[in-house]
């Protein structure tokens, strides 16, 4: 059945020693770990969501009020002293929840420099916003450009700046640990499922919490896909030819997760659905519900009192 | 037995170039066990989701329960009693698990059709926990669906079917990937529901259950058309057919050093009196 050149065995033959290479190139395999690693943590961090702690025995439209209501009143508060003690009443919170406080506080600072880094940097230096020198940088002398923008004479970090920079900061990561947290204690199903008490529609949060299913399954094609390639590789490709591996992978995707939805459509039509999905309702508003979102919202009330000034501290 | 599914001269082309299904004429009896059988490819899977009516034929008709089915009538957004009544008398479980399993607990699976066929809340959950016992899945009844393993993803597909009581089960490869012991397990639950006289298709290639699960086999031919249509252990035991529709082939086979030749099934298998 098979080929005369498929009867041919290879002779064993001495290669030569393989060469360590430092550095790699291999971009792909390293951004989908990446991806994939996040993911692995998110449904690792479900766990968090099943311990006995306070905000796990909260209910979930009770927390996702309430942190909605602390994630708006910190992003408009301005005093430095407030957003720490709200930073720490946060970390207090997850520290009730039996939530390590490091693996905490590393998870919700390792995006901060991504959201806020960014914005907040420039601001610390005069060429964006003058104020008084606290740390001198660099000195161009008079007359110094850049491309077309004129620059100062001197070059520092001023005092406002860098008062504004960390009230910045401070203010995204209690906003981020927030949100974080509230992630954390609760299992994703009955996150989506509480969006409707803010009035979103059914339909929407019936679409979000499955995007949210068929992400993992994506993920482990494109993983298998990323494997399956790499056991066939004989030689590394060039940056180019990886590109374009991914630009096709990108297609067959698209075109998998159209087949796919329609499948899934289908399979929810024999089971009944036409277009008004039922849900079930796994909710159970007790007293400390109550207690704990008028707790939350007094909080937020006034921090927001504090910060247009009717309450001086 | 009054008839539950009619099919006269159904022909069903994908995108208006590929031949699914050819000349389809089938009838299916209340409370017979059914399989189909053929070929990847050979219009199996396009059948059920056609018994199913998920999708409709491009000519011929197709009667359920007495009454035509209409794509007008099954696609359309306004409330139809006969849709209702169908889509809680038929149910239909996908060769894909992942298709099925869109909810985002094993419970919400479970509970999502008899929620949409307007049964009340209380009720789906004393089913469904019910249920969840009986198949042995009762403790992963909060589990994402993506956490589970393959014969757990099986078993909440099938939990999920069942779920509204249905009169007629289809069920697309049930056995494919699935390990011996969940096979065996899963047989055993056919043969429990075909004794309590529900009616059920199960599309296969799989030759080894087929008599195991039903009593009539009908055999799908390469060109789409139905190539047999008779007892299950008359169809299992003509070689000829299922050489002619490619279920088995012969086989070189190696005993030792000895090398000889014989009939075998696709995929592995080893009737003892091939031998």
């Amino acid at each position: 059945m098979i080929p005369s050149w498929m009867k041919v065995m290879d002779e064993a033959v001495a290669l030569p020693p393989s060469r360590r290479l430092k550095g790699s190139s291999a971009f792909v395999k390293k951004t989908l770990d990446g991806i994939l690693t996040f993911f692995q943590e998110a449904m690792i961090s479900e766990g968090y969501a099943k311990r006995d702690g306070l905000l796990q025995g909260l209910d979930a439209r009770a927390k996702l009020i309430s942190i909605l209501a602390l994630v708006f009143a910190v992003s408009i508060t301005r005093d430095l002293a407030v957003l720490a003690v709200v930073y720490g009443l946060i970390l207090l919170l997850a520290y009730m929840s039996r939530i390590e406080i490091a693996f905490f506080i590393k998870r919700v600072w390792l995006f901060i420099p991504l959201f806020a880094g960014v914005i907040a940097v420039p601001i610390l230096f005069n060429v964006f916003l003058p104020g008084d020198p606290l740390i001198h940088i660099a000195n161009l002398g008079e007359g110094a450009t850049l491309g077309p923008f004129h620059l100062p004479e001197s070059i520092y970090i001023t005092v406002q700046g860098a008062k504004t920079t960390t009230i910045f900061t401070l203010r995204v990561a209690t906003a981020v640990s927030a949100v974080v947290l509230l992630f954390l204690t609760t299992p994703q199903a009955l996150l989506f499922k509480s969006l409707r008490s803010l009035g979103v529609p059914k339909v929407y949060v019936l679409t979000t919490s499955m995007a949210y299913r068929y992400i993992f399954l994506f993920m482990e094609m494109i993983r298998d896909l990323h494997i399956a390639k790499r056991s066939r590789s004989i030689k590394s490709l060039s940056v180019l030819d990886e590109q374009r591996w991914v630009g096709g992978r990108i297609g067959y995707m698209l075109i998998k997760s159209l087949d796919l939805s329609e499948k899934v459509h289908m399979a929810m039509v024999s089971r009944g659905f036409n277009g008004d999905v039922v849900i079930l309702h796994d909710y159970r508003l007790r007293m400390r519900d109550y207690m704990a979102t008028a707790g939350f919202l007094s909080l937020s009330l006034a921090l927001t009192l504090i910060s247009f000034d009717y309450i001086r501290i | 037995m009054s008839t539950i599914f009619e099919l006269h001269d159904v022909s069903y082309t994908y995108l208006a170039r590929f031949p699914a299904l050819s000349d389809i004429n089938l009838k299916i009896e209340r409370g017979e066990q059914v399989c189909l059988i053929g070929t990847n490819g050979s219009g199996k899977s396009t059948l059920l989701s056609l018994l199913d009516a998920l999708i409709y034929p491009t000519s011929g008709s197709f009667h359920a329960f007495g009454r035509l089915v209409e794509e007008e009538v099954f696609d359309s957004l306004s409330d139809d009693a006969f849709r209702e009544e169908f889509r809680r008398k038929v149910a239909f479980v996908f060769q894909n698990s992942d298709v099925q399993l869109f909810s985002s607990t094993v419970l919400e699976e479970i509970a999502f059709g008899p929620l949409q066929l307007g049964m009340r809340e209380e009720d789906v959950r004393g089913r469904s926990e019910e249920l969840m016992e009986m198949m042995g899945i009762a403790k992963l009844s909060s589990r994402a669906p993506h956490t589970l393993s393959g014969g757990e993803k099986k078993k909440v597909s099938i939990a999920s079917a069942l779920s509204t009581n249905p009169q007629v089960l289809l069920l697309d490869e049930p056995t494919a990937g699935l390990d011996p012991r969940t096979q065996l397990w899963l047989i055993e639950l056919i043969q429990e529901l075909g004794d309590a006289g529900k009616t059920i298709i199960v599309a296969t290639h799989d030759l080894e259950t087929v008599e195991h699960i039903s009593q009539r086999a009908i055999v799908m031919g390469e060109d789409h058309r139905i190539k047999a249509d008779r007892t299950a252990s008359e169809v299992i035991q003509d070689r000829d057919l299922l050489l002619s529709a490619n279920l088995i082939h012969e086989h070189a086979h190696r005993h030792g050093r000895r090398l000889h030749t014989h009939i075998h099934p696709h995929p592995g298998h080893h009737p003892e009196n091939e031998h």
